[in-house]
């Protein structure tokens, strides 16, 4: 058998990769671990923890308050992958930048990026929110609504997003998005935005932003907007949200159409 | 005209500006002596001469087929010219007459049909105003730039007409007739004077000055191309007409000669670059990795060619001669695997471990006959071993020496951060890189470095958190120490267990223990670089600082590692000197009882031959330790290259495969591909040679191991980097971190030595096996040689030598020498940086002089510029002549030429204009480059 100085040797190794990669152990701790010891003791999914915790620690009708306690829970307590509050400036600036009249956002999780994009919308602005799952659809309505958006801003859609896309010119009287958020599966970034592309909802200056392009990571959905000429693109370096290590990116497209 | 053509061109006519500048002289005398010569056969060298020119390039072919059409024409002509000087005084006026008639419709390009028997008269009074005509065009030309200019391309403009309409109806007369008018304008060199040809010829010097000083002319780039053009033609135009005979072949050939002399160079060096080895490979990876990697493969190279010479040595010197004078396998003792080890003598795993038949072999020390000279040649073994094995290390060292010394003097002027920002804005490039991807990282990297150069300065300037960096790094420290200490006492641990198996016997076993202390120090050697270098993240030091850093660190390990083994071995050796003292004894006492008992049989037979399998004999312990060399730097191998075919090849694999079905980016995450670890191969080369060395003296074989390593490594290696590693993220420049390279080498080359020294000098060698058995010491076998070999006054001579009384003022002397040199370097290394503070103040100074010169520049030309707008305005008023005049005298000095080639307009001499302004240019050119 192998003798105990040989595996002693390999305490180097195992120590590098310990340090080399401890924020991915903290995440794997933190969102998985963690994760499956309170649903298991609780009872109540993830989503419906945050819910809790922002209902009794926010004050209703305040976006940045919830926005806060939403933060303080994900850093803290336990982990959700929301855009977070670093990323969440950048989305923000374009937000300003930009002032869209019609945005979209796939994947609305539990309304953290939605009452973020809400609260950045110019006056008439109108936000359309693709969730593909029920619950975390209630949650998120429920929160939208402590922070006091009704239906004219933000409108909630339950639904995989490549059901909606194709029916959003119908259903929704929409002729041009010009804000699109990604953050929801990441290997959908590719289809969904070719479905875009190919209902021709995206005009001359519509921006895409997507979330998360380098962790998890969407290398075809990266690897499609180089090759395709449509994008005037680049890639906002950031850290994964509620972590500091782990580097991650945000794309930003900006659609130029067909020269 | 592309680009690349016209660059041929220009260094064409370059080409011609030199030979011509030499033949100048002989031209001028072989014009006048070979004027009135036959004609034809001129011109046809001419053609030939113009028809190489030609050649030169491709796009100039088209040209040549026209110069071809003109000579016909010319000759023609010419003829035409010889006729009709007979006729000239006859048809003297009536032909002035015409000609003049003639000059007016050449200026209509539709030309009148005339008479063909007034046609021959009227040609010969046409070239004589022909000449006229180009003399005043000259005179134009000397006096101004501009309308030289202007009446050149008007030259062009006619002659292409003339080609057009040559190309079209050749035969027909009327036009030939056309075509003479016009041509006329052109020189012919053949009927000019000496005077004229002189003019013709300044004006090709003016022409071939343009074409040097075009560069630095202050022209739009269109302009520039044309001129270029034009005056290159024109050169090609006249420059054949100058030379004759002789002169114009010679000129020919020189230039061919010379170009098949550029071809064969450039050839050559091809050649030469092909010859280096492997030399493409690492230039590919140069391009795509930056020179660090590179750096590193060169340094392989070095070290392969080193290890070629001591392969030579030893194996031409050492093993060659045993294998083929010595005497055979099998004949004594030491030659023979032992009775008890023959069944398993040829078991791979026994021959894996360097056991059986390979250890009774020329690989190892035990395996050479202690005679003193060996076969027909009486060469002497035991004393070539033992030079051989000095000789391998004072080549080493002083290769290693030398090569220390060049790259000192390379980098000598050294680092100096006065200008951190500058040397990073224009040195900051790796001009070797050519992989788009590298590229990238390289931008990247300096855009970075630029904001953390930036970052630091302020920085330096806050002041502030230096107490957090230095704890950090004194903590970096501490955990790197701790980890060095704890390596060496696991090392430690092994060893004495491994002592602890051996006495049990190895049989009783497994192959992991028995193999654990290699094993531990491989992986050891493996992954404790790896540490240090998530440790030295801690520190935060500029990459080149931590490369450094992360080579003192794994040089550390290593060092430790490789002498806590010699300790083991060392302690190894003596428990085999004790088992060599006990085998001894009962050698005798076995020989003893031996003859006793042939004695007691029987007195008059001949000593029973024994086999020498069956004799006993003792441990030799320089085998020993051969063999141990040998397998730690087979497994040393083996582990380099299992870690690279699984460390890289098979990550890269699954990472390239696995990506498409995996839920993140394998590429750009977690495992990714990996980067060349620059500092850990250089390491494990420098300390696989530390190992050579050591192990050299008693494992012939190993300098012939290493060879084959290099070897394939280089491939394997150069193989591994182009398919399964990416470039750094920090990509940097490695030039200075090769002299540190070799001065690692250099100290473990004398770390190296220093045990195997030890072991030489003060341990007796064994008694029955090597060619040093039965004398007291290694090195005695000089003293023998000098003894018998040697006429009794060098012996004489070299033991007064050898006297202390002499080696000690000796030693003294040398020092003392070392001495005056170090002082020396050191005081011209002050100079040197007085020198250098000299040069940077005199540079400021010129500055500001500078400075000072263009701004007073700048003044003079905005008064001009505002006297010009007045006399402009005063010309309207129609009295510009004098007030231009008093402008011009009042322009600055930078303006004089010009004002002077405005005085000379009355000079009826052909003042050219070209070599005033050259002049300005050629003079002022310096003075910028200066600055």
């Amino acid at each position: 058998m192998v003798s105990g100085a040989i595996a002693l040797a390999f305490l180097p190794l195992l120590l590098t990769l310990i340090i080399r990669y401890r924020y991915y152990f903290v995440l794997f701790y933190r969102a998985v671990l963690v994760r499956i010891w309170k649903d298991c003791i609780t009872g109540l999914s993830r989503e419906e923890r945050a819910y809790q915790y922002v209902l009794t620690h926010s004050t209703p009708g305040d976006p940045d308050s919830i926005l806060d306690s939403f933060d303080y829970w994900c850093s803290k307590v336990e982990y959700i992958s929301n855009i977070g509050p670093k990323k969440g400036k950048i989305l923000d600036r374009m937000l300003m930048e930009q002032s869209p009249l019609t945005v979209l956002e796939l994947g609305a999780h539990c309304g953290y990026s939605t009452i973020r994009i809400a609260r950045a919308l110019p006056l008439g602005g109108r936000l359309y929110s693709i969730e593909m799952d029920q619950t975390n659809a209630a949650i998120a309505e429920k929160i939208i609504r402590l922070a006091g958006f009704d239906d004219d801003t933000v409108e909630l859609i339950v639904n995989p997003s490549d059901e909606v896309i194709p029916r959003l010119r119908s259903d929704y009287n929409l002729e041009r998005v010009d804000f699109v958020f990604m953050d929801h599966w990441k290997k959908c970034y590719l289809p969904d935005l070719q479905m875009l592309e190919e209902c021709g909802l995206l005009g001359k200056g519509s921006v895409i932003l997507a979330d998360n392009v380098l962790f998890p990571g969407a290398p075809k959905f990266l690897r499609y907007i180089r090759k395709s000429g449509l994008y005037e693109w680049k890639i906002h370096r950031a850290t994964l949200e509620y972590s500091k290590g782990i580097r991650d990116g945000m794309a930003e497209l900006v659609f130029q159409g067909i020269k | 005209m592309p680009r690349d053509s016209l660059i041929a061109s220009d260094n064409d006519a370059d080409i011609t500006l030199e030979f011509e500048g030499g033949e100048e002289g002989g031209h001028k005398e072989r014009r006048h002596r070979e004027k009135r010569r036959d004609g034809s056969k001129d011109r046809r060298k001419r053609g030939n001469g113009r028809r190489r020119q030609g050649s030169r390039s491709v796009e100039r072919e088209n040209e040549e087929e026209r110069v071809g059409e003109r000579e016909k024409e010319r000759k023609r002509r010419v003829k035409k010219d010889q006729e009709a000087k007979k006729r000239d005084k006859e048809e003297g006026d009536r032909a002035q007459t015409r000609s003049e008639k003639t000059a007016k419709a050449k200026k209509n390009i539709k030309n009148e049909k005339r008479r063909r028997s007034e046609k021959e008269g009227e040609a010969g009074e046409r070239t004589e105003k022909g000449k006229k005509k180009v003399q005043s065009a000259k005179k134009e030309k000397s006096v101004n730039h501009g309308t030289k200019d202007k009446t050149h391309e008007e030259k062009k403009k006619k002659r292409k007409k003339v080609l057009e309409t040559s190309s079209e109806q050749e035969t027909s007369e009327e036009d030939s007739e056309d075509k003479e008018d016009s041509e006329d304008e052109e020189v012919k060199p053949e009927s000019l004077s000496p005077e004229e040809l002189e003019k013709l010829k300044e004006a090709v010097d003016d022409k071939k000055k343009l074409i040097q000083s075009l560069r630095g002319k202050p022209w739009p780039m269109k302009k520039k191309l044309v001129t270029l053009r034009e005056s290159q033609e024109f050169l090609e135009k006249y420059e054949g007409a100058l030379g004759k005979g002789k002169g114009r072949k010679l000129y020919a050939y020189k230039v061919m000669m010379m170009k098949k002399w550029m071809k064969f160079q450039r050839d050559f060096e091809n050649f030469k670059t092909a010859c280096i080895p492997w030399e493409m490979k690492i230039k590919e990876i140069e391009s795509h990795f930056g020179s660090s990697v590179a750096s590193y493969f060169i340094f392989l190279r070095w070290m392969y060619g080193i290890n070629m010479i001591l392969f030579g040595l030893t194996f031409g010197l050492v093993m060659v001669p045993e294998a083929l004078m010595g005497r055979p396998y099998g004949s004594i003792p030491r030659k023979t695997v032992p009775r008890a080890e023959e069944a398993s003598a040829m078991d791979f795993a026994v021959l894996w471990d360097f056991g059986g038949y390979a250890q009774y072999s020329v690989l190892f020390y035990g395996f050479y006959s202690n005679q003193r000279a060996i076969g027909w040649l009486k060469f002497r073994m035991p004393l070539s071993y033992f030079l051989v094995g000095v000789g391998t290390v004072a080549y080493s060292y002083m290769v290693v020496i030398r090569t220390m010394a060049r790259n000192a003097n390379e980098s000598g002027v050294g680092d100096d951060n006065s200008f951190n920002f500058s040397w990073k804005m224009f040195t900051s490039w790796d001009y070797l890189i050519g992989n788009p991807e590298t590229a990238d990282n390289k931008f990247a990297s300096i855009t970075t470095s630029f904001k953390e150069a930036i970052l630091e300065e302020q920085e330096s300037r806050k002041d502030d958190n230096i107490h957090l960096t230095r704890f950090l790094r004194v903590l970096a420290n501490f955990l790197v120490l701790c980890c060095l200490a704890g390596s060496g006492y696991l090392i430690y641990f092994v060893v004495r267990r491994s002592q602890k198996f051996a006495l049990d016997g190895l049989e009783n076993h497994t192959w992991w223990e028995r193999n654990e202390v290699n094993m531990v120090m491989s992986l050891l050697g493996m992954f404790c670089p790896m540490l240090f270098d998530v440790i030295s993240t801690l520190e935060n030091y500029h990459p080149r600082v931590a490369l450094q850093w992360q080579l003192g660190r794994i040089f550390a390990l290593f060092l430790g590692n490789l002498y806590t083994f010699i300790i083991a071995l060392m302690d190894e050796i003596n428990v085999k000197r004790d088992e060599e003292k006990i085998v001894k004894f009962n050698i005798t006492m076995w020989e003893a009882s031996l003859y006793n008992g042939t004695v007691s049989e029987n007195f008059t037979a001949p000593p029973i031959t024994i086999h020498p399998a069956d004799v006993p004999r003792g441990p030799c312990w320089e085998t020993m330790v051969g063999q141990e060399f040998v397998r730690l730097i087979i497994s040393d191998t083996m582990t380099t290259y299992i870690t690279l075919l699984i460390g890289d090849f098979l990550r890269a694999v699954l990472v390239r495969f696995l990506n498409h079905c995996w839920c993140w980016d394998l590429e750009a995450g977690f495992p990714s591909y990996s980067e060349f670890d620059v500092s850990g191969n250089v390491l494990g080369l420098i300390f696989n040679q530390g190992m050579i060395w050591m192990g050299a003296f008693y494992a012939p074989c190993l300098p012939a191991l290493n060879v084959l390593r290099l070897h394939v490594s280089m491939y394997l290696q150069c193989w591994a980097v182009m398919c399964c590693n990416v470039p750094q993220e920090r990509v940097f420049k490695a030039s200075g971190s090769n002299n540190f390279y070799m001065a690692m080498l250099l100290v473990i080359l004398f770390l190296s030595t220093l045990p195997a020294i030890y072991t030489i000098v003060t341990i007796p060698p064994s008694f029955d096996c090597g060619p040093f058995s039965g004398k007291n010491r290694m090195f005695d076998v000089i003293q023998e040689t000098l003894e018998s070999d040697f006429p009794a006054w060098f012996s004489k001579v070299f033991s007064y030598a050898s006297n202390p009384g002499l080696v000690l003022p000796f030693i003294l002397l040398m020092v003392l020498a070392i001495y005056y040199l170090q002082s020396t370097s050191k005081s011209y290394k002050e100079a040197n940086v007085e020198l250098k503070k000299k040069l940077q103040m005199q540079n400021e100074e010129n500055k500001k002089k500078n400075k000072k010169a263009a701004q007073k520049a700048l003044m003079d030309l905005e008064e001009a510029r505002k006297v010009a707008l007045e006399s402009a305005g005063h010309q309207r008023n129609n009295n510009a002549s004098y007030q231009g005049q008093q402008a011009r005298e009042m322009q600055p000095a930078t303006r004089v030429p010009r004002t002077i080639n405005h005085r000379s307009h009355g000079n009826p001499g052909y003042l050219p204009n070209f070599p005033l302004q050259n002049e300005t240019m050629i003079r002022r050119a310096p003075s910028l480059q200066r600055h």
